[in-house]
This record gives C-alpha cells, structure tokens and sequence, in this order.
C-alpha cells in the first residue's frame, strides 16, 4: 500500500520469563514476526484472546516496549534509527488512550492543566493564551464544557474520563492515536457515545487509529481493516467488510460465532458453535499452525507445518493450510 | 403470593439502604420478581444500578450497616432476618452465587481439589477421600480439562475461565436450587464466554436449577434467560419474557439500551444511538421517573411522578408513556 506513514517489518517482541526456582529463564513470543501498513486516516483494528498480544503490538509502535527483531518504520524511516532528537516530533505525533479513564489521569491536576500538558511540552512556541484557548475547544471537541476546565479527574464519571484521556492525546494532532481497550471499562450505555465520538474526531481530523480491542463489534463499526492475532502470530488482515462478512480464517470464524448478540431467537444456537478450548500457554505454542489444537479442521499438515501468510486479492492476507478448501465449502 | 409455578425464589419489595455520612444511599427500592425452578431470569442494568445490592441481600451477605426490608423466599422459607447458622448452612448447599472474579472467592493457598471437597465435608457430612473422588465429578461436569490434574493446583496456576470453572463446580457441589451468577462472564473473552454460559444453561436444564443471571450485556441474556428484568436506579423498569423486551421492549430504557449496543449482526451505517448523560447514582435520588433526565420523551409528567409498574403488553413497565401504546404521547 503506498502512502503508508507507519508500516511494521516482521516485528518480533519477546519477552524473558523466569521458568521458576533454577530453571532457566524462558523465551515469551509476545509478538511474533508481525508485518503490516498502516495510512493516512486509517483505522486499524487488532482483536483476539486474551494474552495474543494486542497491547504489546500496540506498545512495540509506541517505543514502549524493546522490539526483540524487525522494525517500526515511520515515515520511510526506521525508528531505530532515530536520534533522541528526532524522536521527540515523533513521540508528539503517536498518542495512546488507556483502558482505564481515571487511572491515566494525573489527579492532582485540574483537566485544563492536563489537557494542556502535551502544548506545554512539545509545543513551546504557543503562548499561554494560545494555550487555553485550544484546550478549551479541545474540550467542547469531545464533549465537555468549559467551564469543567478547573475541576479535577476524580469528580468526573467514567465517560467523561475517557474524554479527557481522548482530548489529551488528541490536543497535538497526531498522526497516530493508538486506543487499547478504550470503552471496555465503561457502561453499555456510555460506550456508544466514546465510539461515536472518536468516529466523529476521526473524520475530522484524519488522524490513524490502532483499535485494539476485544469486543468485535466496535472495531467492526471503527475499522477499516481488522488484524487477528493469535498466540503473537497473525492469523488474517483483511478490510472489515470481507473479515465480518465472509472471514475465511477458522479462529476469525470462532470468534465470531462468539459474539453474542441481543436476539434470544438466534443466540442460543449461536452459543453452541463457540471456539472450543482455550488459548495454549504462550510459553509452549504448538507445533506448525499455533491454531491447530483449537481447530476443527485441523490435519496431519497443520501439526507439521507452518501457514505461511498468504497475499490474496482484495488486499487480504490469511495464514491456514486449507482456507480454500473451508471457502469452497462454506 | 401464591402462584400455580412452583417458585424457587420469591422476592417481594426489596430494599436495601444505607446511610452514609455524604447522605443516604438507596441501592435497591422496592423490587419483586420470581424465578421458577428450571428458569433463569436475566438481570440487567448499567453500573451502580443495584443488581449485586439485590441478590447479596438474598444470599445474606450484605455489609452489616445496610438496611434491608421486604422478603425474600427460598421455596417458602423466609431468607431476609433468618437466623445466621441456619443461613449459613442454606448458602452452598440450596443456594449458591458465584461472582465476576473468582480469585476473590477463592483461596489463594488452597489446592483447587481441596477447596472443592470442603463443602462437601461441611455440608455434606462426606469424609475427605469420599469428598476428593467426588470433587473430580465436579470438576469434570464443569468441563475443566485435564480435571485429575487440577485437583492438585492452585487458582493461580489457571487461566481465568477455568478458575470460573471451578467456583461453579463448588457452587454445584451440593446440588443448589438456585444459583446466582454474578456477572459470571465479564471479565472473560468472548469465546471463554460463551463456553461458560452454555455450560450453565446445559447444568440448569439437566438439573432442574433455576438460575439469577447477573448481566449487563443484553446478548449474554439473550441465550440463557426465559425472562428478563431491566433495573435502573434500584428499581425494576421492565421485566417479562426474553423475547418481549428485546424484541419489542415497552420501556425507553429497554430500547435505548439496545439500539445503543453495537451488534456484530446490525448493518454498520445504522447510526449507534448513544444514550445521553450517566448512568444513575443512588446518591442523588431523582424525582418522578429516575429515567427522565435521559429519556429522549420526557413531558413534564415524568419529571414530577414516579410511574409505578404496570402490566402492559404482558410484560411489567413503569413508564407513563410506553412505547407500544405511546404514539400519540410520543410526538410532543
Ligand atoms: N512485561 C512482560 N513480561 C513478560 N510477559 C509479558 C509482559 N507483557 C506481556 N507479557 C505476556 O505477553 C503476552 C501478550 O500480552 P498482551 O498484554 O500483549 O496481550 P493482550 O492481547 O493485550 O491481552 P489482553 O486482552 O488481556 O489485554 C501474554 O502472554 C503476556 O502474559
Ligand atoms: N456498603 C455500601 N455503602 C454505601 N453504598 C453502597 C454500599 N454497597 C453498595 N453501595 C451502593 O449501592 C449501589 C448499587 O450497587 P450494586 O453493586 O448493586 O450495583 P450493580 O448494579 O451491581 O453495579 P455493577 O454493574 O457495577 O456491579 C451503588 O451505587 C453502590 O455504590
Ligand atoms: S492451518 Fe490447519 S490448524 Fe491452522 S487454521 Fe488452518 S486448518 Fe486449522
Ligand atoms: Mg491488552
Ligand atoms: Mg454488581
């Protein structure tokens, strides 16, 4: 894809895990050999189990975590190569919203001072007058009034926490914000307005997002495309469109199945065809297809051999041995 | 009240206060329903709105400054104010709840195995090597895998659905009437979900259990629950069969709730309806209907007099303009 601003090359995080009292210390796969492409205004979901590695992933592209082998290219360069300098603008145009609104937020600072810590940082030549006035149309941006803009986090709810979390990191314009979980916390009812209004904040301002989350009918709504990971690997990165409509990997196809939906005319079926079993230690992955133990159409292949990650048309990649014998069947 | 349903629960207007020095909290008010052996009723409602409050005051494990009234009958026998031995004696054995997370209920430092097998030698009388042989069954109806193995291990060495698991092999280890599960999913991914709700809706069925569903996810009611009841600020906004409130809900709530829910199934250029302001807090009663400052048809009624529960289209709703019948009330 051309215009990509941020693109992964085999990215690799491992992680070193103490195998217990004089047992030798043991390789995690966290993240393992994930390439992909992110552009101008895209968002881009990551989904899958619990522990497949989504926040990692996530993390790896921010400089949060040490990246074990490949490389986060942003903007044509590698970002290893970057001097600290460098980095700075760089830092200044990835942002992150958390999981948990309130935690995030410093709590002895009011929300106009932590919506204007980012300006004050990276952005020196505002004057302060400049300053407020840009954190305050920040803050009716996402909903809140102006005049919130000297209380504190903790007399704010849930939702609106989440808020002013998305007004901070949105406050530089960046070119990327990065959302790990950022509705799970929140009630049902609180959810849609948070996803209603990064809809909203990204056709405006056409910022990317990396979506991580596990509830597959948001990223379904915000995502142009879907990546599912498993067990560190991807599994299929497809457009939503295709993966929700017609998704051609069976652990996409699993956990679809799962989701349930509010119609006691179709879900009680639906909770019979479930994913069965649960995700293997990721300090002992299987053989060939790390899916393979969970998979009903599994074979002799799949226990032997690695999927590669096909390129299909329709800018679709899967890796399964039999994908296209399951879609002719399907 | 006396009904031809052979009723294993029955709860007549519960309450549940508390007085607090930041003011008085009412986390439950006035709230009846009956669960009949066999079903299971689902329950539903956003953060703070009191459905843990409700179904604790049942088990008799509220925090001791709490106020209770109203009752709450196990086959006839009266839960709320009972003798203390006597209650302790019916939780785990007739009546049994378990919770989001299972690692707060259970010990740290006690094989599962063990942890099984204790309730059956409290309440069962059974020796220990009886109640080891008998907690493998359990653990096996539970569908853990590899269940001889984890007899011997601790919660932390399992994953979080298979610790969920084994609260609901000791919840079943002495063959409850009713269970209550309290939001027994939400901390788990949604195939481990789905594994879980089946399971409880095969060991309901088979054993004839009738089940509380703990719930804000309108979709895990739908595959389990016969009858569904809708609590907003402590209160019962809505209850009737499953497929009444989701496929025709008489309550704005109801509605609201669903159309603000992102379903997999919907088209995506629907328009997600987000409800506007939060969720209730029992702090700050609100006069006439606790819904009103939310609710997209509120005329002045609503904000004055609190609407009781009725019968309508047969479900229960308390709204002084329902949505069936409302079209004229609608367009103000
Ligand atoms: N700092 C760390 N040290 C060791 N292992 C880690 C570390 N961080 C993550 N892991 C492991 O890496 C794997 C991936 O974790 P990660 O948090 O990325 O998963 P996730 O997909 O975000 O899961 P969740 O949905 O639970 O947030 C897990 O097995 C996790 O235990
Ligand atoms: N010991 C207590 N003292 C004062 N208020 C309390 C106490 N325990 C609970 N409450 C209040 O009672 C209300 C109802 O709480 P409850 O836990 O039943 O809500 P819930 O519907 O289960 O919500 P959630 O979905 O978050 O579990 C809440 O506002 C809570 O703050
Ligand atoms: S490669 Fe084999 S085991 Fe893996 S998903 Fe495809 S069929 Fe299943
Ligand atoms: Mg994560
Ligand atoms: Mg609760």
């Amino acid at each position: 894809m051309s215009g990509a601003f941020l693109k992964l090359d085999a990215l690799r995080v491992y992680f070193s895990v103490s195998g217990g009292w004089l047992k030798p210390a043991r390789k995690l796969k966290a993240v393992d050999g994930v390439s992909l492409e992110i552009a101008p205004g895209e968002a881009l979901g990551i989904v899958g189990e619990s522990g497949c590695g989504k926040s990692t992933l996530a993390r790896a592209i921010l400089q949060l975590v040490d990246v074990t082998a490949g490389q986060v290219v942003w903007l044509g360069r590698p970002i290893e190569s970057l001097t600290v300098r460098q980095m700075r603008p760089l830092r200044a145009s990835m942002q992150i919203v958390f999981q948990d609104p309130l935690a995030s937020l410093n709590p002895r600072m009011t929300v106009g001072e932590i919506v204007a810590e980012p300006l004050r940082v990276h952005r020196a030549d505002l004057s302060r007058e400049q300053r407020q006035t840009e954190v305050a149309q920040m803050l009716e941006r996402v909903g809140l009034s102006r005049d919130q803009i000297n209380r504190y986090p903790h007399e704010f709810s849930g939702g609106q926490c989440q808020r002013i979390g998305i007004a901070r990191a949105m406050i530089l314009k960046p070119k990327l914000l990065v959302c790990d979980e950022p509705v799970s916390a929140l009630d049902v009812s609180i959810q849609a307005q948070i996803i209603n209004l990064l809809e909203d904040l990204k056709r405006e301002s056409g910022t990317s997002i990396l979506f991580v989350s596990h509830n597959l009918a948001v990223v379904r709504r915000l995502c142009e495309r879907v990546l599912v990971l498993y067990l560190g690997k991807t599994m299929e990165l497809a457009p939503s469109a295709a993966l929700f409509g017609a998704p051609l990997h069976p652990y996409t196809r699993g956990l679809l199945a799962s989701v349930p939906i509010p119609d006691p005319d179709l879900q009680p079926a639906r909770l019979e065809t479930s994913l069965t079993g649960e995700l293997p230690s990721p300090l002992a992955p299987p053989s060939g297809c790390v899916f393979r133990t969970r998979c009903e159409f599994a074979i002799e292949r799949c226990t032997v051999e690695v999927p590669v990650l096909e390129q299909l048309p329709d800018n679709r990649q899967i890796a399964c041995h039999r994908w296209q014998e399951l879609q002719l069947k399907a | 009240m006396t009904s031809a349903r052979s009723n294993v629960l029955e709860i007549e207007s519960l309450s549940v206060r508390y007085e607090t020095p930041d003011g008085a909290v009412q986390a439950v008010a006035d709230i009846s329903l009956e669960i009949a052996a066999g079903e299971c009723i689902g329950v539903v409602g956003e953060s703070g709105a009191g459905k843990s409050q409700a179904f604790l005051a049942v088990m008799g494990l509220l925090a001791p400054n709490a106020q209770v009234a109203g009752d709450a009958r196990l086959r006839g026998r009266e839960l709320l104010g009972a003798d203390p031995r006597a209650l302790r004696d019916l939780r785990g054995a007739e009546l049994a709840m378990i919770f989001q997370d299972p690692m707060t209920s259970l010990a740290p430092h006690i094989v599962v195995g063990d942890q099984i097998a204790e309730v059956l030698v409290v309440h069962k009388n059974m020796s220990w090597r009886e109640a080891r042989a008998q907690a493998l069954q359990l653990l096996e109806q539970a569908q853990v895998t590899d269940a001889a193995r984890r007899l011997t291990q601790y919660p932390h060495e399992l994953s979080g659905g298979m610790r969920q698991r084994v609260m609901i092999a000791i919840a079943l280890a002495c063959d409850p009437v009713m269970l209550i599960a309290d939001e027994p999913t939400t901390a788990l991914d949604v195939s481990v979900q789905a594994q879980i709700l089946s399971l409880l809706k095969r060991l309901m069925r088979e054993r004839g259990m009738a089940l509380a569903l703990i719930t804000h996810d309108l979709g895990v009611v739908a595959g389990l629950a016969d009858q569904v009841a809708v609590l907003y600020a402590g209160r019962i906004v809505e209850s009737g069969s499953v497929r009444k409130l989701l496929k025709n809900p008489s309550h704005p709530y109801t509605a609201a709730l669903l159309r603000s829910m992102p379903r997999i199934d919907a088209p995506v250029d629907e328009p997600l309806v987000a409800i506007g302001g939060q969720p209730p807090s029992p702090r700050q009663p609100i006069a006439g209907c606790p819904f009103h400052p939310r609710c997209a048809a509120a005329p002045s009624r609503c904000t004055t007099e609190r609407p009781e529960l009725r019968r309508i289209d047969g479900a229960q709703v308390a709204c002084h303009f329902p949505r069936s019948n409302s079209a004229s009330a609608i367009t103000l």
